[in-house]
């Protein structure tokens, strides 16, 4: 989005109340979407849920396309299409509905500084483990992926998808690196995120902001995801204030609504519950 | 150990951020390097970053090479609480994602800086055949990156994420500006590997001479952060910059510590001799508060002796 364009939004977005048919975009969850986009997506639900604005959550297979950066989750509000947490909570905010509005310079600062760390090291773990480890890419990601398309289509975006990740492992320096290392990155982010939630109920004491949600939407994902081996969900497991941190969430957030909202968080509610 | 790195220019040890976290890192820790700056011959190229060679082994990025680093007890992040700790890892995190892209354009992409700064600098710097390949290489390597990481697929086009890729970097200054605040370091009183991570990456932006400098007037506009980058410059690069006075310091330092355990063993004896001398039970009480303070006296003047 240019800067014009950026002005101009947000500009005809606080003339607009929050509309009642808002949907949210996002891959069918049992058989296709995988790890990376379920938590993104989760992120996105969870942070609309604190502001309070209520969505439409539904499945389409072809979401990826459909999303203008192509990348899910993607939101329909009014006349608007935005895509991706960053964007969207900054539409949000432009709206009048923010959770961060709270926090002074420093808080902000450190915020956002873990956001990126989720996104640096998690959501890049996340794509390791799902496009470039071989066992999980031929077990679960190929047959997921390509689920909604039949041959020859299925083998051609599944090898797109795969060189375009590699591409940006091998940009960022992390093609050399083995499962292990990558594992070891997700401890030392799952450490440093433990550390700095200490016994708060939220990272920043009572208020939830967008970074509890997308720190909810990846652990939760890791937590309840069957992968080819649990090496994964094992790492998280250590930090016993990250699972409460996530349980908490998961009930004030999700199990609450389930008689206003619709299916989908429904079934996020009721799908493998927190050990 | 011996680190091999592009050299200085502008006022500065490195041009090359990631060479600058790494020399600055050492210095803050007094790690006693052999600096090697990579030159015109074919020996010195061995790869586009900062190299550090301790016998055989072979630690290549700033991230393995500070850890090699806290191996070797060479640790600036001793004084940081765990949460501190954290907090360090978060916002080298957000530095990578949000300024390095800026930075990468800055100077290897955008055509003005790289054609007038970038690339007479790395091939002046670079043996014959390989200085018309090089310069050319990294730059596109820095214009994948960015359009890897930042642009959208399936058409990658520089034009789309430029803008996003700049206010992204401006509010990264503000925020760490907001961050370091009036303080000197950004945690405290000492200098940790945070400070080393941003002078790093500020540095070459602040001191550079570059014909676009959208990035370095933002910067500019935050004062704390241009008196952070000089205060580094001055106390830990002044004049002496080919690592004699770290490694000397180290010296004079380590002595000092076998003398004042000379000191303290000798001190032990005379108590030991004195408790042999004085075995009648009335005295000891007397004896213990009567002897502690000279023993620790007689340390503390050595100690003062010793100092230059």
């Amino acid at each position: 989005m240019s800067l014009v364009t950026d002005a101009f939004v947000s500009q005809i977005a606080a003339v607009e109340p929050w509309p009642e048919n808002a949907t949210l975009y996002q891959p069918l969850k049992s058989e296709q979407v995988l790890l990376s986009d379920n938590a993104s997506c989760l992120a996105v639900q969870a942070f609309l849920q604190m502001c309070n604005l209520p969505v439409q959550v539904v499945c389409r297979a072809n979401a990826e396309y459909m999303s203008p950066s192509g990348k899910v989750p993607f939101i329909h509000v009014g006349n608007q299409v935005i895509s991706e947490l960053g964007p969207i909570v900054q539409f949000v905010k432009a709206k009048g509905h923010s959770l961060s509005d709270g926090l002074d310079e420093v808080q902000r600062a450190e915020m956002k500084a873990y956001m990126e760390l989720v996104n640096n090291m998690l959501l890049t773990a996340e794509l390791y483990i799902q496009w470039c480890d071989e066992a999980t890419l031929e077990e679960i990601t190929q047959p997921r992926y390509s689920s909604p398309y039949s041959w020859p289509l299925n083998s051609i975006l599944v090898l797109q998808k795969k060189w375009e990740i590699k591409r940006k492992m091998k940009a960022i320096g992390w093609s050399g690196k083995t499962l292990e290392q990558v594992y070891d990155d997700v401890d030392q982010c799952c450490q440093a995120l433990s550390q700095r939630l200490g016994s708060q109920s939220y990272f920043f004491n009572k208020q939830p902001t967008e970074l509890d949600a997308l720190v909810f939407g990846h652990l939760f994902t890791i937590l309840t995801t069957q992968l080819t081996n649990d090496e994964l969900r094992e790492k998280v497991k250590n930090y016993s204030n990250l699972i409460a941190f996530c349980r908490r969430i998961e009930q004030s957030y999700f199990e609450d609504h389930d008689r206003d909202s619709t299916g989908s968080s429904m079934r996020l509610s009721k799908g493998p519950a927190l050990p | 150990m011996e680190l091999r790195f592009w050299g200085g220019d502008w006022g500065l040890p490195s041009v090359h951020p990631e060479s600058l976290v790494v020399l600055t890192y050492a210095r803050f820790v007094g790690a006693p390097l052999k600096l090697n700056p990579v030159d015109y011959t074919w020996s010195s190229i061995q790869g586009f970053g900062p190299i550090l060679i301790s016998k055989d082994e072979v630690t290549t990025q700033p991230t393995n090479i500070l850890n090699f680093l806290r191996k070797q007890k060479y640790n600036a992040d001793y004084v940081l609480s765990a949460r501190e700790g954290s907090d360090t890892l978060a916002y080298i995190a957000l530095l990578e994602e949000k300024l390095l892209p800026a930075m990468l354009h800055t100077f290897w992409v955008d055509a003005e800086n790289y054609s007038s700064v970038t690339r007479p600098w790395y091939s002046s710097h670079t043996p014959f055949p390989l200085r018309f390949y090089l310069p050319g290489k990294m730059s596109r390597e820095a214009l994948n990156r960015i359009l890897v990481t930042k642009g959208k697929p399936p058409l990658y086009s520089l034009n789309e994420v430029e803008a996003q890729v700049y206010k992204d970097a401006k509010e990264c200054l503000n925020l760490l500006s907001n961050r370091l605040g009036a303080s000197r370091y950004f945690f405290a009183e000492m200098p940790t590997s945070l400070d080393a991570f941003v002078f790093g990456y500020l540095a070459p932006l602040y001191k550079a001479h570059l014909p676009k400098v959208q990035l370095k007037e933002h910067l500019k506009q935050l004062p704390n952060l241009c008196e952070f980058c000089d205060h580094i410059l001055s106390a830990y690069f002044t004049q002496n910059a080919e690592g004699s006075s770290p490694a000397g310091q180290e010296a004079i330092d380590a002595n000092l510590q076998k003398l004042t355990q000379l000191v303290n063993k000798e001190s032990n004896l005379i108590e030991k001799m004195d408790d042999n001398l004085r075995s009648s039970p009335q005295n000891r009480p007397q004896k213990l508060t009567a002897l502690h303070p000279p023993a620790s006296t007689a340390n503390k003047d050595s100690s003062q002796f010793l100092t230059p």
